[in-house]
């Protein structure tokens, strides 16, 4: 954030605390080639490797924004590409019960998000991040404004 | 297929059920029989494993009470394999149950046959022990009886809430399911619903009967009122939640919570002293046994799709917390996802051990 940025008189954005839960094999490599090629993107994830999306359990992501994070994303190697196979098939299925019960526990749903980013997409992970924190930073500002 | 079996019918429905498994063991065709049954002494029925015909005197599936979902006593029954044929008389809940297990391959099978009733519901148990104190010496079998009288004529408000809400009362998945709904006598008619099921009923005089219109219309008429009833949405449920002591006795009664390890257990949820304190010290508070909330997302979200809503749960909470009605809604909202009904059969995949390449699409909800 540039000394502009403040001098304009814009709001200055709130960090968030997003948890990325990414597969070692395709999400995670992803992120590092977004980082080797020097792309830009918010900071405001915090990366966790995981053998394989797979691995996910709907607790781990309760966890996290029990534990005070803003969001989670649980990104894996895309359909039919996993690793071990069939990792991603089974996790998307767990996690679709779980996104459908976030909104009773009194928890926006844009605040839990999937991606299927690929090894060679550094690209893209950027801007799902982009999309990720503008969607949680809304869900966040709702929540103060219905809360205030 | 429906059968009606000679020599069954008794006075009442009670006694038909008990010639009938009498039948079964007499002919050999099972070893032993699993069904409640009532005692002398203390006001409730125990499952009881009979292997002497002589011992089926005071059997009373039908009493409105339910101590344990029988599908737990089922598995215990049938770790280790064995020769004998075991028959498990069984509420329609605890045969989902048992359905769900077999699938989740804990329980053995191979010896296995499930007989499901036609259920009226059941009272919580201190209201069925505080109703049966109260019922002027009518007597524990009397007592029962009256109870399937008011069911019939359609009185059932006061019965525990997941048995309100319940849509599958009658024993459809079992191996055979006695009938007595809609029975203009006091016999009972045996549904056969496999193959298994037929061995059961085999070189037992008997003659196939045509469907039963009245018991359709009977059971279709308490399935509107019941829909219409589980329209219901859980309006508290955090405020519910507030209330929770983490007893784990919802837990403990589950029949489908079975894991050996359990992700939940009191050490892993946790944490040391220094812990709890670092924690007040972020939000100025915390509240105490920590994640309660958390207990129970997890445990719903391990459970909404093999949840039978048989209401253990609500039973067992000492803090009545209406966790029938919660894993009611759930359950249906999860099932409802991939059409699975748990307990529906056998040959339906479990929606968490399967899946469909080309599906949920949706679910990567953040593209390009
Ligand atoms: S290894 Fe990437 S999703 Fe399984």
């Amino acid at each position: 954030m540039s000394r502009s940025h403040f001098d304009s008189g814009e709001k200055v954005k709130k960090k968030l605390k997003i948890i990325g839960f990414l597969c070692n094999w395709c999400s995670y490599a992803g992120a590092d080639l977004a980082g080797t090629s020097r792309l830009q993107y918010p900071a405001d994830i915090r990366i966790i490797r995981v053998p394989c999306s797979g691995r996910m359990n709907p607790l781990l992501v309760l966890k996290c924004l029990q534990e005070g994070a803003d969001g989670v994303l649980v990104s894996g190697c895309h359909p039919g590409d996993c690793h071990y196979q069939e990792g991603n098939y089974y996790v998307r299925r767990r996690m679709l019960i779980l996104k459908n019960l976030l909104e009773y526990f009194g928890i926006d749903k844009r605040r839990f998000h999937m991606s299927w980013v690929s090894a060679s997409e550094g690209a893209k992970w950027a801007d799902v991040v982009k999309k990720v924190v503008e969607d949680v930073r809304d869900a966040c500002e709702e929540e103060v404004k219905t809360a205030g | 297929m429906v059968w009606k079996i000679q020599g069954v019918e008794g006075e009442n429905y009670l006694e038909s059920i008990k010639n009938f498994l009498n039948q079964l063991l007499k002919s050999k065709n099972v070893d032993a029989v699993l069904v409640p049954k009532r005692f002398p002494d203390g006001n409730n029925t125990a499952q009881v494993l009979i292997t002497d015909p002589g011992k089926l005197d005071d059997i009373d599936p039908l009493a409105p009470v339910q101590m344990v979902n029988s599908a737990q006593i089922v598995k215990e029954l049938t770790k280790d394999p064995v020769k004998e044929k075991i028959a498990s008389v069984l509420r329609p809940c605890e045969v989902r149950a048992t359905i769900e297990l077999i699938k989740l391959k804990q329980i053995l099978d191979a010896r296995l046959y499930i007989i499901g009733y036609d259920c009226p519901g059941v009272y919580n148990v201190k209201d069925y022990i505080e109703k049966l104190e109260k019922s002027n010496g009518i007597g524990k079998e009397g007592f029962t009886l009256s109870y399937v009288n008011s069911f019939l004529s359609g009185k059932q408000d006061t019965i525990r809430e997941s048995c309100q809400l319940c849509t599958h009362f009658t024993g459809n998945s079992a191996d055979i399911n006695i009938a007595w709904v809609g029975s203009n006598s006091s016999d009972v008619f045996i549904e056969v619903n496999s193959e298994k099921g037929q061995s059961l009923i085999e070189g037992l005089a008997g003659e196939k009967i045509g469907d039963l219109i009245e018991r359709n219309q009977k059971i279709n008429k308490i399935l509107d009122e019941r829909k219409k009833r589980q329209e219901n949405e859980i309006d508290d449920f955090l405020g519910f939640m507030q209330r929770c002591i983490r007893c784990y006795n919802c837990r403990e009664v589950c029949p489908l919570c079975y894991c050996k390890e359990c992700l939940l257990k009191p050490e892993k949820m946790g944490y040391s002293s220094d812990r709890y304190l670092r924690r007040a010290t972020k939000k100025g508070q915390i509240k105490m046994p920590v994640d309660t909330v958390l207990y129970h997302l997890t445990k719903i979200n391990h459970m909404a799709f093999s949840c039978v809503s048989c209401g253990l749960c609500e039973q067992a909470c000492p803090m009545d917390i209406p966790l029938g009605r919660i894993y009611n809604v759930f359950g249906r909202k999860a099932q409802a996802l991939f059409d699975y009904e748990p307990g529906r059969s056998l040959d339906d995949e479990l929606p968490v051990a399967t899946f469909k390449e080309d599906e949920l699409k949706e679910i990567e909800d953040v593209k390009e």
